[in-house]
C-alpha cells in the first residue's frame, strides 16, 4: 500500500524526467565549458530517444497494472543506462550538428543556449508537477489521520 | 548535481586566464625590455584549453569541465620597426618588436568574454535546478 503511494500517478516519470533533465543539464555545461577547446566535438543526450523510452515505460505499466501505480520498468538504450543506487545514468552520445571551426570544434552556441533553457525549463515544470502530486497525497494523508 | 557547478566554474576560470592573457599581450604591445632591463621584446602569449578539469573537487568535475592545458609563448611573434633612432636598432636602423595586433586580441577578448557569460548563465541554469530538487526536500 505504501509503494503504491510512493508510485503512484505521474510520480515515477516525473522523477525520471528530472533524473534525465539534471544529468543533459551537466552534459550542456560541459559542452559550453569548452566552447573555446580544440578538437572539443560535442554530445548531447537525445531528447527524443528519452521520449520513446519513458513512452514505452509508461505503456508497458498501463499494460500491466492499469496505469495509476507501479515502478516503470524501461529499457536501457545507448544513451539511458541503469546505474546501481542512482536510477538512471545517462551517457552522452548524440553528436550536436554545428560546423566544424578552425579549431575543429563543432560549438554552436545558440542551440546549445537553447538546449541549456529547455532542460532547465522541463526540470522545472517537472520538479512542480511532483510537488503538487506530493501535496495531494499530503492532504490525502492528512485526511485520514 | 553538485559537481555540476563544478564545470561551470572551470569554464569560467579558463576564460577568466584567457582574458588575462590577452590584457597582458595588449599592455606589452611596445614592451622591449625584460624586467631585468635588457633588450628583449614581449613575446605574445597565446592560452590552450583542454577538456577535464583537474582541480575540481568532485569526480564528475574532474571528468568534465574545462582547464588551461598550457600558456604558449609565441618565440616568432616579432616584426621589424624601422627606428633608426632606437638604442636597440639593428645596422641598418630596424628594431625587433612585438607583433601583437590589437584588432586581433580584441577580438579575442570579445570572444572570451561571452564564452564567459554563457559558463555564468550554465552556472545559474545550475543553480535554479539544484534550488528545485532542495525545494522538493522541504
Amino acid at each position: 500500500m505504501i509503494a503504491q503511494l510512493t508510485n503512484a500517478g505521474a510520480l515515477p516519470s516525473l522523477e525520471m524526467t528530472m533524473r534525465f533533465a539534471a544529468q543533459r543539464q551537466r552534459i550542456i555545461a560541459h559542452n559550453i565549458a569548452n566552447f573555446d577547446t580544440p578538437e572539443f566535438v560535442q554530445k548531447d543526450a537525445s531528447v527524443e530517444g528519452f521520449r520513446a523510452t519513458l513512452d514505452r515505460a509508461i505503456a508497458q505499466r498501463r499494460r500491466r497494472t492499469g496505469g495509476m501505480h507501479g515502478e516503470l520498468a524501461w529499457r536501457e538504450t545507448r544513451e539511458l543506462r541503469h546505474a546501481p543506487g542512482r536510477g538512471l545514468e545517462v551517457v552522452p552520445g548524440t553528436p550536436v550538428g554545428g560546423v566544424l571551426a578552425h579549431d575543429r570544434n563543432n560549438r554552436d552556441l545558440e542551440r546549445t543556449m537553447q538546449d541549456l533553457a529547455e532542460t532547465t525549463a522541463a526540470f522545472r515544470v517537472a520538479a512542480d508537477l511532483y510537488r503538487a502530486h506530493r501535496d495531494v497525497i499530503h492532504s490525502a494523508i492528512a485526511e485520514r489521520v | 548535481m553538485w559537481g555540476s557547478l563544478d564545470i561551470s566554474t572551470s569554464g569560467m576560470i579558463a576564460q577568466r586566464t584567457r582574458l588575462d592573457v590577452i590584457a597582458a599581450n595588449l599592455a606589452n604591445r611596445d614592451t622591449l625590455v625584460n624586467a631585468k632591463g635588457e633588450y628583449d621584446p614581449f613575446r605574445k602569449r597565446i592560452v590552450h584549453f583542454a577538456s577535464g578539469d583537474p582541480a575540481a573537487a568532485s569526480p564528475a568535475g574532474r571528468r568534465l569541465g574545462v582547464h588551461v592545458a598550457a600558456i604558449e609563448i609565441d618565440e616568432n611573434a616579432l616584426r621589424k620597426k624601422h627606428d633608426p633612432d632606437s638604442p636597440f636598432a639593428d645596422a641598418n636602423g630596424y628594431v625587433d618588436v612585438p607583433d601583437i595586433d590589437g584588432v586581433t586580441e580584441q577580438v579575442n577578448a570579445m570572444a572570451a568574454a561571452r564564452a564567459y557569460e554563457a559558463n555564468v548563465v550554465a552556472a545559474e541554469a545550475i543553480k535554479s535546478t539544484m534550488a528545485q530538487a532542495l525545494r522538493l526536500l522541504a
